[in-house]
């Protein structure tokens, strides 16, 4: 329960003035307990300053991050994980968590609902009838009684979109990652991977055990100089969309550097799969290169606005993933109503796509729309589109700004992007109307100019 | 012990990718490398143009490897901490001090680092005696005035210290991956040798005109 009763905000959020936060709480320190840093460091720590721990407890780095995270939170930590109190559409209720106050009627720009899936009626009812039918959960593993008839036939789904052979399901894109990785590749093989690769691909790599080798960001050159001198099984894992700064694999030339040098090649198209491409099989399809690559990730959360992960491929693949992905094997299989939902999504993706055309003409025109304002978007090709900050001290309060002047995106800092490689981080979708892309376009001129942001 | 405080023009700093295994062969036993991405451990390269300390005025070039710091009970945070496994100086005074206080491992002949500062950019230039043994180029960002804690760790086998250290002044830091590292072969530098370091810095840091202050080194 909120500690304070919610407020219902105006229709036109008026944002709060920064004298009407509340002043950080303070701990004394006993003589025996760590203490927080002094106030003024708040802002110059963060979360990786709390990786490590000391003493003979691991239990002993809990109050200094306590006492941190009690100043560091009012300074704009509050903002992650804020409680939606509407479906994610292209206008949404809030919850902000400082004053514990409804804002209402937002702009969204933070969900990853690109095709606007998620609240269809038709994919609705589909779960509905789902659940009614299979109950709210599978119950079991996939490999034992948590398989229904559902889960085949959105594996059956998924492969014929792909245009592949065969697909598996998990139940969450990073434990599909982790499945797939560490499932077929073991200590003292390589695997090289893009420096911007995303957490559960470095999680799957750890569990691997293999050698692992970053390449600069799109670097073919770079990956050459990786894979070169290794004589063994290789790897190589790359991202469609990079869901940081919205820019593309640089495909061709990669793919052309895996075959040169003898490596398998592995893409993760969470940010790209069912958007990208004539039949929206993502970006390897978009560069003509779908059966050039090997193994082909992708999630349920994003365009299709469930939930899960799969990994589609050739035949063989995907029995030889069936019996080693232990995150598959060991999890229960996802949820029949997700389920449902997904193989109505999935029609919907692959009968309107007209919903991609809408998706990109949104794109270009927020883009284009953010561009003649002087605001920095960075490289973004593609629906994600980072409005760069590069400043560590005050994403937060531009963030801040934002949402009370009615736009809600998503701050991102250190350590998620570089230090001072701060942003806020957009999401367009194909239900943003015209209009919702032009009044977002002038609040987040207005704001980034009040900061002092714009380009000149 | 009282304060030792060390007045500076220049602390150019860099951090770099290198191999874990190579981090942890620079170390002592006790000590991990900080992991900056799984199996990537973290070189730090610190050059100092020092302008006022007990021994004089001097140039410094640190090679380091980054570590957990040692959580204190009751204390300030540490912003990182480092093992320096390689110091070099331009005037012997000042290396018979930090081996006598610090116990910092030198290399016992005189180097000289070159500062360049221009249009935003810094240039560092180590040498000895003209022969190469490091370039390294990093840019500004947004500069403010700071004073960050940092943990230095030392050892005199069996013994093992820590020194608490701060740098007060003006400080930037970015992580646009725009500077540049050249290493040589020159004999600070074996320890580097296929230690696979990234030629470019993920992180510099730089600051001007300060203050440098060791705490009393503490036995850990």
């Amino acid at each position: 329960m909120p500690s304070k009763p919610l407020r219902e905000g105006a229709s036109d959020p008026v944002r709060t003035p920064d004298s009407a936060l509340p002043a950080p709480e303070t701990k004394t320190a006993g003589d025996a307990k760590p203490v927080a840093p002094a106030p003024s460091a708040a802002n110059d720590l963060d979360y990786s300053n709390f990786f490590w721990g000391s003493g003979k407890d691991p239990f002993d780095i809990l109050d200094p991050f306590d006492d941190w995270f009690d100043e560091a939170r009012p300074q704009g930590y509050y903002l992650f994980g804020q409680p939606m109190s509407s479906t994610p559409k292209s206008r949404i209720d809030v919850v902000e968590q400082l004053h514990h106050e409804k804002l209402k009627n937002l702009i969204n720009l933070a969900s990853y609902n690109y095709l606007g899936l998620s609240y269809r009626p038709e994919v609705i009812e589909a779960a509905r009838e789902a659940i009614l039918k299979f109950g709210t959960g599978s119950s079991g593993s996939p490999i034992l009684s948590g398989t229904t008839e559902l889960h085949d036939e959105l594996q059956h789904r998924i492969a014929e979109f792909k245009d592949k052979e065969s697909c598996l399901v998990f139940p969450s894109g990073y434990s599909a990652n982790v499945g797939i990785i560490a499932g077929l590749m073991r200590s003292g093989d390589l695997i090289v991977t893009d420096q911007f690769a995303h957490a559960s691909i470095v999680d799957g790599i750890i569990l691997s055990k293999a050698q692992v080798r970053y390449f600069r960001h799109n670097n073919a050159a770079d990956l050459d100089r990786k894979l070169k001198d290794f004589n063994g099984r290789k790897l190589v894992i790359v991202e469609g969309v990079y869901s940081m700064d919205g820019d593309l694999a640089n495909l061709p030339e990669i793919v052309e550097v895996c075959q040169r040098n003898g490596a398998r090649i592995m893409i993760d198209e969470a940010h790209s799969a069912f958007l990208f491409g004539k039949n929206g099989r993502g970006v390897a399809e978009h560069f003509g290169l779908d059966d050039q690559i090997d193994i082909h990730f992708g999630t349920f959360s994003k365009t299709l606005g469930g939930q899960g992960g799969y990994v589609a491929g050739s035949r063989k693949l995907i029995r030889y993933l069936k019996g080693f992905a232990r995150s598959y094997v060991f999890s229960c299989a996802l949820s029949p109503g997700v389920v449902g939902g997904l193989i109505k999504a999935c029609e919907i993706a692959h009968d309107e796509p007209q919903l991609r055309d809408r998706l990109w003409e949104n794109t270009h025109l927020l883009q284009s729309l953010l561009r003649e304002r002087n605001v920095d978007i960075g490289d973004s090709k593609s629906q994600v589109i980072p409005i760069m900050i590069r400043d560590d001290d005050r994403v937060f309060k531009v963030a801040e700004d934002m949402i009370h002047s009615g736009v809600y995106l998503n701050p991102v800092r250190y350590p998620a992007v570089g230090k001072h490689r701060s942003r806020l981080r957009i999401s367009v979708t194909a239900s943003h109307t015209k209009e919702d892309l032009h009044a977002a376009a002038d609040i987040i001129a207005r704001v980034m100019d009040r900061h002092g942001f714009l380009c000149r | 012990m009282p304060l030792t405080k060390y007045g500076f023009k220049y602390a150019v700093s860099a951090f770099f990718e290198m191999s874990r295994d190579a981090a942890k062969r620079a170390i002592p036993a006790h000590l991990e490398p900080m992991e900056v991405k799984h199996s990537l451990g973290v070189f730090a390269l610190t050059a100092f143009d020092f302008t006022q300390s007990e021994v004089g005025s001097y140039e410094e070039l640190v090679l380091a490897v980054i570590t957990p710091p040692v959580l204190g009970v009751g204390g300030e945070f540490p912003r990182s901490a480092f093992f320096p496994f390689c110091v070099g100086t331009s005037t012997e005074a000042s290396r018979l001090h930090a081996i006598e206080r610090w116990h910092l491992p030198h290399y016992m002949s005189d180097i000289r680092v070159n500062f360049e500062e221009k249009d935003g950019k810094m240039t560092v230039h180590a040498h000895e005696k003209g022969r190469p043994i490091i370039d390294l180029e990093v840019s500004s960002h947004k500069w403010t005035k700071v004073n960050h804690l940092y943990q230095a760790f030392t050892v005199e086998p069996p013994q093992r210290f820590k020194a608490d250290i701060h740098m007060a002044g003006d400080f930037t830091e970015h992580e646009e991956e725009t500077g540049s590292l050249e290493i040589h072969p020159h004999p600070m530098c074996e320890p580097l040798l296929n230690a696979d370091v990234a030629s470019f810095p993920f992180r510099e840091l730089w600051m001007k005109d300060g203050v440098q202050t060791f705490q009393p080194l503490q036995t850990l």
